[in-house]
């Protein structure tokens, strides 16, 4: 059975060749998509975290007490050295947030003054997309400041400008005068709008001398987002050398409403991929069904000198398998050459901006799991198969006579 | 002797959209071993469903078929597509060589289809050709054959298996005169030389001064049965 399949797969030249280029079309498209949906999925988690971070550590006071000094986590070196101890190879952000008012010349509001201090890579990856006018203060600046554009526009101050901010009843001098250095730019108009970054240590001058009030772990895996069961392990981890006085949680936690957006994609996700299978399933059936009911008289004269239905039947599916799993082999190479080819970083060169608006990174890792190739395969062969079965089934109910004069 | 083919009271009605049309109407025949038989009479008179009857590759309305000893028309479908392979050879009108098989897998495909070892179905094959006059095109396809060589591959298709009858519908309708009138000569040929009970239909008279006996169908009813001098 399998040599007489093989033959009629090897001597239908044309229609082997168009079958199995369906089902490798659908392959290739398959896994293709599979690897774009999950570089998908971990791009938005990526674009989610690399501000916040993966990990955020904060005061174990700080949700049952709202003010500003239940916020602080004072001994911040010793946390971070212990931390550094335990996870060596995180990068950290440390973050001072202090409510004040902050003035221009002329106006003042309530803003949120934000001392920040990271390695190189989160500064400069934060500078690259947030500073639309100017720069960030330098790192260790005093006397530096850069406003979200809104709040500049709202204090009506320009880059140069004084700008003055006061935080009374802080542990720090309370107010402090700085020169604004840079214009921020935020998807969020309301954290525009009261957003105002200074480096730590003005921060820290400013309110609380050696404190923060959040260190932001960034897990750095070689590419893409890490996975979440990495990020609970290294909570784990940190938790278990920072003791009872501070918290550690992970960003879905600490961001419930991010984790939810991002889990609220997989559904879309799901919905999406069976309308990309049935399309793919539609055209895989099509062209299957089509070569086999132009065949149907040759199946005819196979039953009229002698073969029994079923034994058309198990040919009819023979040759789909072989067909099918021809395609899928090609495939599966090609889909796999494709998606090897881009895992090392996928750009549409324009479309940096359109895939910004949609919270989405300019570059995406596309991969696939073993799983995803199952499905694939499963789904290509099984449709195929599906596909065969009826025109089998009618070529084997078929009296020969009919069969043979069967006009496709 | 007892008759290799029988048909008793046989009748075949059609019915497509309610509209029933008789192809045959109660035809008694026999047909003996080693007989060279045609069955003759202008279209619509019943010849091919008589054919497609006695070789169980259609059902009877009423009547029996019966291929030597057994009954065959109330066999369940695998038995009688097993009969099909191992006792009856067919030769179509419209030759129905499968497109992709050289002559000689053509040929040999029935022995395939029983499970025969490749180097004997190849040998019995070519055997068939060599007697049809075609082994040195053994090696093409259909499409690059003439009609009456096609024919002669159907012929050796039939023939290769070495069937205890040959049914052959129409086999010269799609050839011209002479070459169908040379493949009757070859197929009357094999009849005297191996025995092999032939029995096809024809509407073309000039091919009934070769046969042995002529059964006449008219309005799917025997009309007339003859046996002719050529025999």
């Amino acid at each position: 059975m399998w040599a007489l399949a093989w033959r009629n797969v090897w001597r239908y030249k044309t229609r082997t060749l168009v079958a199995s280029g369906a089902v490798a079309v659908v392959v290739v498209f398959t896994l293709v998509f599979f690897g774009f949906v999950t570089a998908t999925m971990t791009g938005m988690a990526e674009v989610l975290t690399s501000e916040s971070g993966h990990l955020h550590v904060t005061s174990a006071r700080a949700k049952q007490a709202h003010d500003f000094d239940a916020r602080l986590i004072r001994d911040a070196a010793r946390v971070e050295a212990a931390l550094l101890r335990e996870l060596p190879d995180v990068r950290l952000r440390r973050v001072l947030e202090v409510p004040a008012l902050i003035s221009g010349e002329t106006r003042s509001r309530g803003a949120l003054v934000i001392g920040t201090a990271q390695d190189d890579a989160l500064g400069e990856r934060f500078a690259r997309e947030h500073v639309a006018v100017g720069r960030l203060p330098a790192p260790g600046s005093g006397d530096e400041i850069a406003l979200g554009e809104a709040l500049a526009r709202a204090l009506q101050v320009e880059i140069g400008d004084p700008v003055y901010v006061f935080a009374p009843g802080t542990e720090g001098w309370g107010a402090a005068a700085y020169t604004l250095v840079g214009l921020l730019d935020f998807p969020q108009t309301s954290h525009e709008i009261q957003a105002a970054y200074v480096s730590l240590e003005g921060a820290q001058e400013l309110a609380a001398p050696g404190a923060v009030t959040r260190l932001e772990i960034h897990l750095a895996p070689e590419r893409g987002a890490p996975t979440d069961a990495l990020v609970e392990e290294t909570k784990a981890r940190a938790a278990a050398v920072l003791g009872p006085e501070v918290l550690v949680e992970t960003w879905r936690e600490s961001s419930p409403d991010m984790a939810a957006l991002l889990d609220m994609m997989d559904p879309v996700m799901t919905v999406f991929s069976f309308f990309i299978f049935v399309l793919a399933g539609l055209l895989v059936v099509n062209t299957i069904y089509l070569g086999l009911v132009e065949r149907i008289r040759e199946f005819g004269v196979i039953i009229a000198v002698g073969a029994d239905r079923w034994r058309v039947m198990r040919m009819v599916f023979t040759e789909s398998l072989v067909l099918v799993l021809l395609g899928t082999a090609a495939g599966l190479f090609v889909g796999g050459l494709l998606v090897a080819s881009w895992a090392d970083g996928f750009r549409m060169p324009g479309f940096d901006e359109v895939l910004a608006e949609y919270g989405m990174p300019a570059v995406l890792y596309p991969s696939v799991t073993p799983g995803q190739v199952a499905v694939t395969v499963a789904f290509a062969i099984g449709t195929a198969l599906a596909a065969a079965l009826w025109p089998a089934w009618v070529a084997g109910r078929l009296q020969p006579v009919e069969a043979m004069r069967h006009v496709a | 002797m007892k008759p290799i083919l029988r048909a008793v009271r046989l009748a075949k009605v059609y019915e497509n959209g309610g509209v029933r049309t008789p192809a045959l109407q109660g035809v008694d025949l026999e047909v003996m071993p080693g007989e060279f038989t045609a069955v003759a009479g202008p279209s619509g008179s019943g010849k091919s469903t008589l054919l497609h009857l006695l070789g169980c590759l259609d059902n009877p309305t009423a009547g029996e078929t019966w291929l030597g000893e057994r009954r065959t028309d109330q066999l369940d479908p695998v038995t009688r597509a097993s009969l099909r392979l191992h006792e009856i050879g067919f030769v179509f009108q419209a030759y129905n060589l499968i497109p992709v098989l050289t002559a000689l897998e053509n040929a040999a495909f029935v022995l395939e289809l029983r499970g025969e070892p490749k180097k004997a179905r190849h040998d019995k094959a070519m055997a068939a050709l060599e007697a049809l006059g075609i082994a040195d095109l053994a090696h093409r396809r259909p499409n690059q054959l003439s009609g009456g060589q096609q024919q002669r591959v159907a012929v050796a298709r039939a023939l290769a298996a070495e069937p205890r009858v040959v049914l052959a519908d129409e086999p010269t309708a799609n050839l011209d005169s002479k070459t169908g009138l040379a493949l009757i000569e070859l197929m009357k040929k094999l009849n005297q030389e191996r025995g092999i009970t032939f029995l096809f239909s024809t509407h073309d008279p000039r091919l009934l001064e070769h046969v042995g006996r002529i059964v006449r169908l008219e309005d799917g009813r025997v009309v007339a049965d003859e046996r002719v001098g050529a025999a």
